[in-house]
């Protein structure tokens, strides 16, 4: 059937090239004409991190067929920075410190410009509507809006150019001090090239066919008609691994792609390269695999029972770590207390939810180095492990970390490189692998979801004399970071509190979710979540405010932890003073709620979001021309 | 993914009957396409194939609208944005700038049509009660012989189900015309997890028209969504009100009315809580819009709900 062929200007140029008819605008500027500022982060219009311009209205290239822009006027990020010069908002952004990862800030950057093109006095109520359909996951926003106020007042007058000046530094001075982000002209001008943005000449597309169950014998696996397809270049299974395959953070229980059966829905099964991705999606859906079901278990207390269904030969009580600790006698703590209080809490599974899902491009370089371009957060123990895995001394073995699009953790786990290798290496050619959004939800670690019980008890004063808790994580399928994550959550349990008697138990366990892996403070949410709201329940019976009760309990300079680390300095007691200042904290023990408490609400403290910024008097909206 | 061999942007409403015509069986007719490409993702669909996609954005019939003092005129591929932005429209579709605020985000609305959403037919559609308020009506094109045929047919009777509409084989939804109201108060009141991008779990479209005192309700128009299956007009409700003067108790009678039309697959007792606040939040905003005499409700039950 017919390409069609699409004539546009873009950024001012007048274009003309071929396209496909199923090719959406956000593939057309990627692929076809290279603009890569412009970034897929979900590809639902969700996320914003393609926005453009198509005839002056701000829109969700994903969301556009390819068609609807023939003979339109485009403009993408590139577009506002021809010159070379950073635009007035550009600057502000770097002014602010507004790009972090920068994988939305292309996208940030044109909604913001569409808001102060759109109003040039636009309020900060309408900024965060005109923003709303933009997400971000590093700043909270707050930077963001920074850099929009800023250069709106540049733009319409009320601030000088000088306004977005590099603020003077002292010298040697960096704590407290406003640093420059050195990356952020690359960022905001979208000229900085993530993973998925990389291309090399003769690449292949790869794409991935994923377990459909949660536990499943691999009876076999016929990938002929992929193999058959014209296209494709390559097919890999676990079959493929010339080395000793498995990965992971501490214990390397991960194949490279499943052996033997499966673990978790989503886990990759096969991969297929071909000269495109259509193809190599097609070619994927074309291999059959015949599983056996097994019998699966999702509970982790279910999990640890005797006669589960047992995921890892290795681990026949589903365990993948157990860390007690132990410190005085707990036993005598709860007899000397006053008050003894126990509760249990839980947390939930969270995905990372970084704007930029996992990329990657591998080739097999002049030297018969295998080379992975990838967002890794860990790329020496990936090299390390690869090198094992593909059975290569460890200098024919290169990882380059690609600037990462969001991390928080997610990208520790080599859950997609070693495909890229193999496929690299089996193919002679250059391979890319871009995640999509659910690719990336499905597949990739979670904050690990915990179960607390947690006793504590302590004298009338409010002094602790004994913690004892069992906290159980769901580690899911595979180990990646479970152990390190349980061991965090053991050693910081009992808090920055001097507690004579400790009991602790973490356990991190096998079930068939999805893996659980590192997630910003690695143990130390689930396990602080629990001491905390256990001292609140606390001081609530005891009379005490919540304040007071922490700073009786506080460990001081000089304390040793409860896994005996000799602390010189403890600045917790600082924190409290300020947290209670700042937060305008009404003294005393937390019984009173709602509105007879006077820190609630004043200067500091944020309005439920509402939407009609755009509304006068409340009847009827501004026009367009009223507001230009 | 969404997949196709051929892409079509008919230019007039022949072009796309044409077009329908020679790719009968094998087509899929898209306008703003945001619903359609989300739609073919994993999860959803997955990929598809569709062998040709007929847009009929490009229409200039599809696009066309016309306001006067008793009657308004959409095209169906009119993007959502314009019910926020065009005064003429807001003037005469009170509710229509509230609902369109919280529709998607400024983004989505501009490529989003009004026909699309209607055609779709979720059961949780924001533009869709609003209408509904407005007393519209679809036109339906269809090819017969040489000619275009077309009919009439009120919104409420054309969505059928969840995404089920009485559009037949070879139809287009052309265009929607309803009543416009300037000088009555319009308020959209819809609840989700955040505040762009987010699909309604209730929502609710009131228009009201006080007499000249700012009293006594003279009209009262409410239709409500994601509740059931359909979109639903509360005549009863309007009925209760209509000719009534304005106070807390007739308002908190109205409110409890239509709590017992929740028949939702999930989530009832929430949404039944939510339709008893919205009615109230919804009505009073359109009360104090429509330009209630301040004295006529209570500070307190303003401030709660409004």
């Amino acid at each position: 059937m017919p390409d069609l062929t699409i004539a546009a200007s873009v950024n001012g140029r007048r274009v003309s090239k071929s396209a496909k008819p199923h090719q959406r605008l956000l593939d057309f500027l990627r692929d076809n004409l290279n603009l890569t500022g412009s970034k897929e982060g979900c590809g639902a219009g969700e996320c914003g991190s393609c926005s453009v311009f198509v005839d002056g209205v701000l829109i969700k290239s994903c969301l556009v067929p390819v068609a609807k822009a023939q003979g339109a006027d485009i403009e993408t990020v590139e577009g506002l920075a021809r010159s070379g010069e950073l635009s007035v908002l550009q600057k502000a952004f770097h002014k602010t410190g507004a790009s972090q990862c920068g994988y939305c800030i292309p996208g940030m950057v044109m909604a913001a410009t569409a808001a102060i093109r759109a109003n040039p006095f636009v309020g900060n109520e309408e900024i965060k509507e005109r923003l709303g359909g933009n997400i971000c996951r590093c700043t909270g926003y707050q930077k963001i809006f920074e850099a929009v106020e800023l250069a709106r007042d540049v733009l319409n007058g009320r601030l000088a150019a000088t306004a977005l000046a590099e603020d003077e530094q002292e010298d040697g001075r960096f704590i407290g001090a406003n640093v420059r982000r050195l990356d952020a002209p690359s960022k905001v001008s979208g000229a900085l090239k993530y993973a998925g943005d990389m291309v090399m000449l003769g690449m292949l597309h790869m794409a991935v066919l994923r377990s459909p169950h949660a536990h499943a014998r691999i009876v076999s696996i016929d990938a002929s008609e992929a193999e058959a397809m014209p296209g494709v270049e390559g097919v890999i299974t676990c079959a493929d691994v010339p080395g000793e395959d498995g990965f992971g953070v501490y214990v390397h229980d991960q194949p490279i792609m499943a052996r033997g059966k499966v673990r978790y829905v989503g886990e990759a099964v096969a991969a297929v390269a071909a000269q495109d991705e259509v193809t190599a999606r097609r070619a994927c859906a074309s291999i059959k695999v015949h599983y056996e079901p097994l019998l699966a278990v999702f509970d982790p207390e279910a999990a640890m029972r005797p006669g589960a269904p047992v995921l890892h030969d290795y681990a026949p009580d589903n365990l993948t770590k157990h860390i007690p600790i132990r410190v005085g006698d707990v036993a005598q703590g709860f007899a000397d207390s006053d008050l003894i209080v126990e509760e249990s809490y839980s947390t939930q599974q969270v995905e990372h939810a970084y704007l930029e899902p996992e990329a990657g491009l591998a080739y097999v370089d002049h030297d018969g180095v295998v080379t992975i371009v990838s967002p890794s957060q860990n790329i020496t123990h990936h090299r390390h492990m690869l090198s094992r895995i593909i059975a290569r001394p460890i200098n024919k073995v290169r990882f380059i970390m690609s600037p990462v699009g969001g991390g928080f953790g997610g990208k520790e786990d080599m859950i997609y490189q070693g495909m890229l290798a193999l496929m690299a290496m089996k193919t002679r050619a250059p391979v890319r692998l871009v995640f999509t959004r659910e690719e990336s939800i499905i597949a990739t670690a979670k904050r690990h979801p915990s179960r607390t019980t947690l006793k504590m008890g302590l004298s009338r004063g409010g002094r602790i004399r004994a913690v004892e808790m069992k906290m159980i994580c769901d580690g899911g399928a595979y180990g990646l970071s479970t152990e390190g994550v349980v061991r965090k959550a053991a050693i910081l349990a009992a808090g920055p509190y001097a507690v004579p008697n400790v009991k602790i138990d973490t356990y991190g366990v096998y079930t068939n979710n999805t893996p659980s892996g590192a997630f910003r403070s690695f143990g130390a949410l689930q396990a602080q979540f629990a001491t905390e709201s256990h001292l609140d329940i606390c001081a609530e019976q005891l009379g005490l405010d919540p304040f007071e009760i922490r700073r009786i309990n506080a460990m001081r300079d000089g304390a040793t932890s409860h896994t005996k680390q000799r602390l010189k300095s403890v600045s917790y007691l600082r924190a409290l003073d300020v947290a209670e200042q700042a937060s305008r904290w009404e003294k005393g023990a937390p019984t009173a709620r709602g509105d007879v408490r006077g820190d609630l609400g004043g200067d500091g403290t944020r309005a439920p979001c509402a939407l009609g910024a755009r509304f006068d008097d409340g009847t009827t909206p501004k026009s367009q021309s009223e507001v230009a | 993914m969404l997949l196709c061999d051929e892409y079509l942007t008919p230019a007039t409403l022949d072009e796309a009957f044409d077009a329908m015509a020679r790719t009968a069986g094998r087509h899929r007719i898209v306008a703003g396409a945001t619903d359609t490409l989300p739609w073919a993702r994993e999860g959803r669909a997955g990929d598809v194939h569709v062998p040709v996609l007929i847009d009929v954005a490009k229409i200039p019939e599809l696009r066309e609208r016309s306001v006067d003092e008793r009657r308004v005129r959409i095209g169906a591929a009119t993007p959502i944005q314009r019910f926020l932005d065009d005064p003429a429209l807001a003037r005469a579709l009170p509710c229509m700038p509230r609902c369109a605020v919280w529709f998607a985000d400024d983004q989505i609305r501009e490529s989003a049509t009004i026909g699309g959403n209607i055609v779709n037919a979720s059961p949780a559609a924001d533009g869709t009660p609003g209408l509904i308020a407005h007393e519209a009506h679809v036109e339906l094109a269809k090819r017969q012989g040489g000619g275009i045929t077309r009919r009439r047919v009120k919104l409420d009777q054309f969505v059928t189900g969840p995404g089920r509409t009485a559009l037949e084989p070879g139809e287009l939804l052309v265009a929607i015309e309803c009543d416009a109201l300037p000088g009555y108060g319009g308020s959209f009141e819809k609840v989700g997890h955040r505040r762009s991008l987010v699909i309604s779990l209730v929502c609710l479209a009131a228009l009201v028209k006080l007499d000249a005192a700012g009293r006594a309700f003279e009209d009262v128009r409410l239709a409500i969504a994601g509740i059931g299956p359909v979109p639903k007009r509360l005549a009863d409700v309007e009925a209760f009100l209509r000719s009534h003067p304005v106070s807390a108790e007739r308002l908190e009678q109205a409110a409890d009315m239509p709590v017992e039309l929740v028949a939702s697959r999930t989530r009832q007792g929430y949404r039944r809580e939510v339709v008893r606040g919205f009615m109230l939040r919804g009505l009073i905003n359109a009360v104090q819009r429509a330009g209630a005499d301040p004295a006529v409700l209570p500070r307190a039950l303003e401030a709660a709900y409004a």
